[in-house]
């Protein structure tokens, strides 16, 4: 790939937010068990709702994502998407637990309950990330060789950062920093990417 | 496709690395002589259960032999042959008054049935996640449907939101093999726990000593109830937390030899009382000085669970 100064800054800039909403995506799917167990139990049936409810997020946000970049292809799309998703998790640490037992309360336990528990906490947040990777791919590709290569380069990052959140979150962040604060970085790190995105490099591409 | 196996082969490194740690970390299996009677694959747990002679015991596979969720003499059905599950008891001697018992984890329901055989007259009834367990434990372990004695499928934490009802002793004892739910075992946990007791009523615990969970455990109970005692039996310790002032020894003594009687219990409350234990928890001689109560916000159980406590001082 020849490519400019400026292309190269998008690309990287676009490969580094493809890494960072990768984690904060499955990160933010464990750190959901931990929003949901209190109210809804710890088992098979509440990982059953949070996992179909993660796919469900990411199905809506490659079908949006494919249809809007069509349209607007441009980085400010995605850096528009994952600012609302930075909002939202701002939002949850203060809200979910009203949220979570009104759902008990109104609902009950059942599967019904968790569905909508789980879809309340994650559906709008992980569909607006999950529009990130078809935009990506479109603004990346300059041709039909190329397609091939850049749409497995950024799945293939964005799934490292996949692992890498899931492990973070597990494994360091929930037993040194709680839960809520871990939302709030997640917020800030998605409101980071976001800003790289709404910089005036990525102009120069179009 | 290629930096996308690159990560799945990275992943399957990193996770290849974690859980084998976890496999060298975990004591090696001991000779097995007991014959496995049956195993069931339920919605939570993948359940075994064994006999040796008379005796059932019921297993949640990970480490088969070392974590023991219940025992059971099928020559006695008031026999408690688990060390700890009679200073479950002790709560009896405890309680202002005994006209409900609420029990967290049902598992073979050895505790539960004990109290039910000994006190007919009062409503027991059970929290018990999987629907599996509570079958096994009508199948093998002397478990009947008699008046006064309930088990219900729920999660504790639900049953508990979900209850106006409130009882005089509440028995905690819900595992997953070595593995604590993490929402049953936060501040706001023991705070509904606590709204759901009896005026005089009091919180009997099952707590397994040997790592940092329990520092945190204990701390995390003592900042719900100001009075938490301990029990300690054959590598367990059952914790007995309630509100209000310290009983004195002499005045549960009283009430120890009084329900002795009134109840013909088999373990003598009395001979119980003998072993309690009132240790300091703020002092850091016992427990952590730096071990951090669990909330619904930070509640690192698995974390905790990894880190050995070593040369535990019992006053």
């Amino acid at each position: 790939m020849a490519v400019t100064t400026a292309n190269r800054l998008l690309t990287v800039s676009i490969l580094f937010n493809a890494f960072v909403v990768g984690g904060v995506l499955m990160g933010f799917e464990m750190l959901g068990s931990r929003y949901l167990f209190p109210y809804f139990g710890g088992g098979i049936d509440t990982w059953a709702a949070l996992i179909s409810t993660v796919l469900c997020a990411l199905a809506i946000g490659y079908f949006a994502g494919g249809v809007i970049v069509g349209r607007y292809p441009s980085p400010r799309i995605i850096a528009g998407a994952i600012l609302v998703a930075a909002v939202y998790l701002a939002l949850v640490p203060a809200t979910g637990d009203a949220l979570m037992s009104r759902i008990l309360n109104s609902i009950g336990d059942g599967p019904s309950a968790i569905l909508l528990a789980a879809a309340a906490l994650l559906l709008v947040p992980l569909s607006l990330l999950g529009t990130f990777s078809p935009v990506a791919v479109r603004l990346l590709t300059r041709s039909a060789e190329e397609s091939g290569g850049v749409a497995g380069l950024v799945y293939g990052i964005s799934t490292i950062g996949n692992v890498a959140g899931t492990l973070l979150t597990t494994f360091t962040l929930i037993p040194t920093i709680g839960s809520r604060s871990i939302t709030y970085l997640y917020a800030a790190a998605l409101a980071v990417c976001a800003g790289i995105l709404f910089l005036p490099i990525g102009k120069q591409s179009s | 496709m290629t930096v996308r196996s690159l990560a799945i082969a990275l992943s399957s490194v990193v996770l290849g690395a974690v859980f084998g740690a976890a496999a060298l970390i975990g004591k090696s299996a001991a000779q097995d002589s007991r014959d496995l009677v049956e195993s069931r694959e339920s919605v939570y747990n993948n359940i075994y259960v064994y006999r040796q002679g008379p005796y059932y015991s019921m297993t949640f596979g990970y480490n088969r032999t070392i974590y023991t969720e219940s025992i059971y003499n099928s020559l006695d059905d008031r026999d408690l042959p688990v060390d700890y599950t009679r200073d479950m008891t002790a709560s009896l001697m405890y309680a202002k008054n005994i006209n409900s018992i609420l029990e967290i984890g049902f598992g073979g329901g050895r505790t539960s049935w004990y109290l039910h055989r000994f006190l007919p007259q009062v409503p027991v009834i059970s929290a018990e996640l999987d629907p599996a367990v509570v079958e096994l434990s009508k199948k093998y372990f002397g478990i009947k449907d008699e008046p006064n004695f309930k088990v219900v499928n729920k999660d504790g934490r639900i049953f508990l939101n979900e209850s106006k009802d409130r009882y005089d002793i509440i028995l905690i004892d819900a595992y997953r093999g070595p593995f604590v739910p993490f929402h049953l075992l936060t501040k706001e946990f023991y705070q509904i726990v606590k709204a759901h007791l009896a005026d005089g009523g009091v919180v009997a615990q099952n707590v397994e000593p040997s790592t940092m969970l329990f520092d945190s455990a204990v701390k995390t109970i003592h900042a719900v109830f100001p009075q938490v005692d301990f029990y300690v039996a054959g590598g367990n310790v059952v914790t007995i937390a309630y509100d209000g002032p310290p009983r004195a020894t002499s005045d549960l003594e009283q009430t120890a030899r009084e329900r002795d009687s009134a109840y013909n219990l088999r373990y003598s409350l009395d001979e119980m009382l003998a072993q309690r234990r009132q240790i300091p928890i703020d002092g850091g001689t016992v427990i952590a000085a730096n071990a951090k109560v669990l909330t619904d916000d930070f509640a690192p159980v698995e974390a905790l669970k990894a880190i050995e406590a070593h040369n535990r001082k019992w006053q």
